[in-house]
């Protein structure tokens, strides 16, 4: 009785194990096939399904809304095109409610639920730092059209690709070019820094403040401010005291409306005024700080209306083709978003292949075009581009540096306020 | 120096604002032992509504005030009937925290879905101005607001002090019991006062969307600094709440243009750690009850 228990056992132990071990052979052949599959025209006619988790409800979910608004017409281009390797491409978006734990969780889902062929990343690094690692553990390529800060790429992944000219923090070094290419005596002689306490804003401003310390410009006033400031009067007040030739804002959104609100109360006028952000925001800047206060105002942008980089004049049609309004009120997210997949298409284009170990190899070799420019990545997904610098003309946010993509002469000297 | 005269009148200016804003939460706490969590919830609301009639039929924010008042003191009135009525009265001190932070949560969905999570700002064609006065910039805007904040808080200093409803206010505040036995309908009472702290959120919500950007999760920041206020002043007591303003906002004024905005929000929460280890109770709270 008890040596039939035994083997009774024995043979429940082994029938688990041969089960679980069969198990996990599927899953890691799915996960395996769905990372590396490899899919020709001429085999399959099948949809090339593309996950994307995006924040459609919580704090991201304006710029996650766009995002998804540029996934899905480049989708509905190039499907009226016939699809990529006459294959058509179907976007298959979660919302993630801007929660880095539901972003691990919908990425996974997408993976070994949905079996997706492709995914593109969510919004913002806080979401894209778990989702890449997903995505690495399957073998996906992970092109992420928002998220580029220093811990992404401290993560030291092959498989990832941030889709925009520069890493985040050196968005304002075309500024600090800018300034620097200007003869000795137009250069201004005191710069005056207010940065926002975030993993952005604030890298930005001291990239530019170490540039042009270099060259001899005195920094008069440095302060870094909490994100919970509401009122940044008094630090304004502070920098007016100094009088500097050149105010910089490591800024975000609501901080930037509120510097510029402050100084035209304050009725101080600098020579000139970057900021990190905020002022590339064609549609929310001049309604939050008065269309007559943007004169001179310069920031940096990777896409702007009217550029001529490939596929923008198309993107542009369609995007106001489908959603309305004009070229000025398009969101830079949805054209980062739509350049994502000008990279797929562009990788089917030139391999035949559609698989995610090819757009991984292919990726990191040479440049590619898209309406952002052409791009190129160093081997941990930081592209190895520059931003373009852009400045407030006539009510119209201008690409102005370098030479090769302006619009316009840039404006060493802001107009006043009002102007 | 510039900088510190400039901090000084920005501070005392912004003051009035948040005067208003904690004298609605302290009089809500005075009448009803109710730490009101939803009143920064109710100031961006009022600011929403203010930026609606802005937007939609072009009325100025500072007009726009009686009306916003009127909708938001009935949002009290029904806020208070419907939530914090049923909540027994010995326990209401306690469950009212979990029930005014859920009502802060239910008004932030609200208004996510009604107007997105879109940062909003009320512009109107006077939002920069300022006047120059002995080199220093006075900001109408803040000028303005500190005026109406100073009206308004006269006029609830009149209601509660020369008027029969105010007499009603302040004898249920120092004993309910009597007050019921006189007469006194303290149930009334209470949503009346719930729908004046509202109210006042409504006036001071109005010029919040003039002064600084705003959007549903705004509330968070603001009702952490209007406890402070409250705290500081001492709970229930509205001069207290209009000293704390002071306090608050000169402190963070002065320091962040003179020292470092990093340091601003610490030197005040050093002041209020202080004062309440000197005084427990906050600058003007008593041990007694009827500190209005």
């Amino acid at each position: 009785m008890t040596h039939h228990n035994r083997l009774r056992n024995v043979a429940r132990v082994l029938a688990t194990a041969t089960a679980l071990v069969g198990l996990a052979a599927g899953c890691a052949s799915n996960a395996s096939k769905s990372g590396s599959s490899s899919s020709s025209p001429a085999t399959t006619s099948a949809p090339l399904v593309i996950g994307a988790s995006v924040s459609l409800t919580g704090d991201f979910s304006d710029s996650g809304k766009a995002i998804q608004r540029g996934y899905q017409l480049w989708a509905d281009t190039v499907n009226a095109k016939g699809g990529i390797l006459r294959r058509k491409v179907q976007v298959k978006i979660v919302d993630d409610a801007s929660s880095p734990t539901q972003v691990v969780t919908n990425y996974q889902n997408l993976i070994n639920k949905d079996h997706v062929d492709l995914t593109f990343g969510p919004f913002s690094t806080l979401l894209t730092i778990p989702a890449s690692q997903v995505a690495a553990r399957y073998h996906y390529a992970f092109l992420a059209p928002a998220g580029g800060g220093p811990k992404v790429f401290e993560q030291n992944l092959t498989n990832f690709f941030f889709v925009q000219p520069a890493p985040t923090t050196q968005a304002g070094d075309v500024f600090a070019q800018y300034v620097l290419s200007l003869p000795a005596a137009d250069r201004p002689k005191t710069a005056a820094y207010a940065e926002l306490d975030d993993p952005f804003s604030a890298p930005i401003a001291e990239n530019i403040r170490t540039k042009l310390e270099a060259a001899g410009i005195k920094t008069v006033y440095k302060q870094v401010y909490p994100s919970e400031t509401q009122d940044l009067s008094p630090v304004m007040a502070a920098i007016v005291a100094k009088h500097p030739d050149v105010i910089i804002g490591g800024t975000q959104s609501e901080d930037a409306y509120a510097q510029v609100k402050s100084l035209v109360q304050l009725k101080f006028n600098p020579k000139m005024m970057f900021q990190s952000n905020g002022a590339n925001s064609p549609l929310e800047f001049p309604s939050k700080v008065g269309a007559n206060n943007t004169a001179g105002i310069m920031s940096s942008a990777d896409w702007f209306p009217g550029s001529t980089a490939a596929g923008s004049a198309a993107f542009t049609s369609v995007y106001t083709a489908k959603y309305g309004g004009t070229a000025q009120q398009i969101d830079d997210s949805t054209a980062e978003a739509y350049a994502v997949g000008q990279l797929v298409e562009a990788v089917a284009a030139k391999t035949g292949k559609i698989d995610n170990a090819t757009i991984i190899s292919s990726l990191h070799s040479g440049s590619w075009p898209t309406l952002l420019g052409d791009l190129a990545w160093s081997s941990n997904g930081a592209p190895t581009g520059e931003f373009n610098l852009v400045q407030w003309q006539g009510g119209k946010l201008l690409p102005v540096y370098p030479s090769t993509i302006a619009q316009a002469t840039p404006l060493s000297v802001k107009p006043n306020w009002g102007g | 120096m510039h900088a510190l005269i400039q901090g000084l009148i920005l501070g005392v200016l912004t003051a009035g604002v948040y005067a208003l804003m904690a004298s609605g939460q302290t009089l809500i706490f005075g009448i009803m032992k109710v730490v009101n969590l939803a009143q920064g919830a109710l100031v961006i609301l009022g600011a929403y509504l203010s930026y609606q009639l802005f937007t939609s039929f072009g009325i100025d924010p500072f007009l726009a005030i009686p009306i916003t008042t009127v909708m938001m003191f009935g949002v009290g009135m029904v806020i208070e009937l419907v939530f914090l009525r049923p909540l027994r009265r010995e326990d209401r001190s306690e469950l009212s925290l979990l029930v005014t932070f859920a009502i802060a949560l239910l008004l932030e969905g609200i208004m996510s879905v009604s107007w997105s999570t879109s940062v909003r700002s009320i512009n109107t064609s006077y939002a920069n101005s300022s006047w120059t006065v002995f080199g220093y910039q006075v900001t109408l805007v803040r000028l303005w607001a500190f005026l109406l904040s100073l009206a308004a808080l006269g006029m609830l200093f009149l209601l509660l002090n020369r008027t029969r409803f105010g007499r009603a206010v302040r004898a249920s505040v120092q004993n309910p019991e009597s007050a019921r036995l006189l007469g006194v309908e303290s149930s009334r009472v209470s949503a009346i006062g719930f729908g004046i702290g509202a109210a006042t959120a409504a006036a001071a919500g109005s010029v919040y969307g003039l002064l600084y950007p705003f959007n549903s999760g705004s509330h968070y920041d603001l009702i952490s600094r209007l406890l402070s206020i409250v705290l500081l002043g001492g709970l229930g007591s509205i001069g207290g709440a209009v000293v704390g303003a002071l306090v608050v906002s000169v402190s963070s004024a002065v320091v962040a243009a003179t020292v470092s905005p990093i340091w601003s929000e610490m030197t005040f929460f050093v002041i209020l750690l202080l004062v309440l280890l000197v005084r427990p109770r906050g600058l003007f709270g008593t041990t007694a009850r009827g500190a209005i």
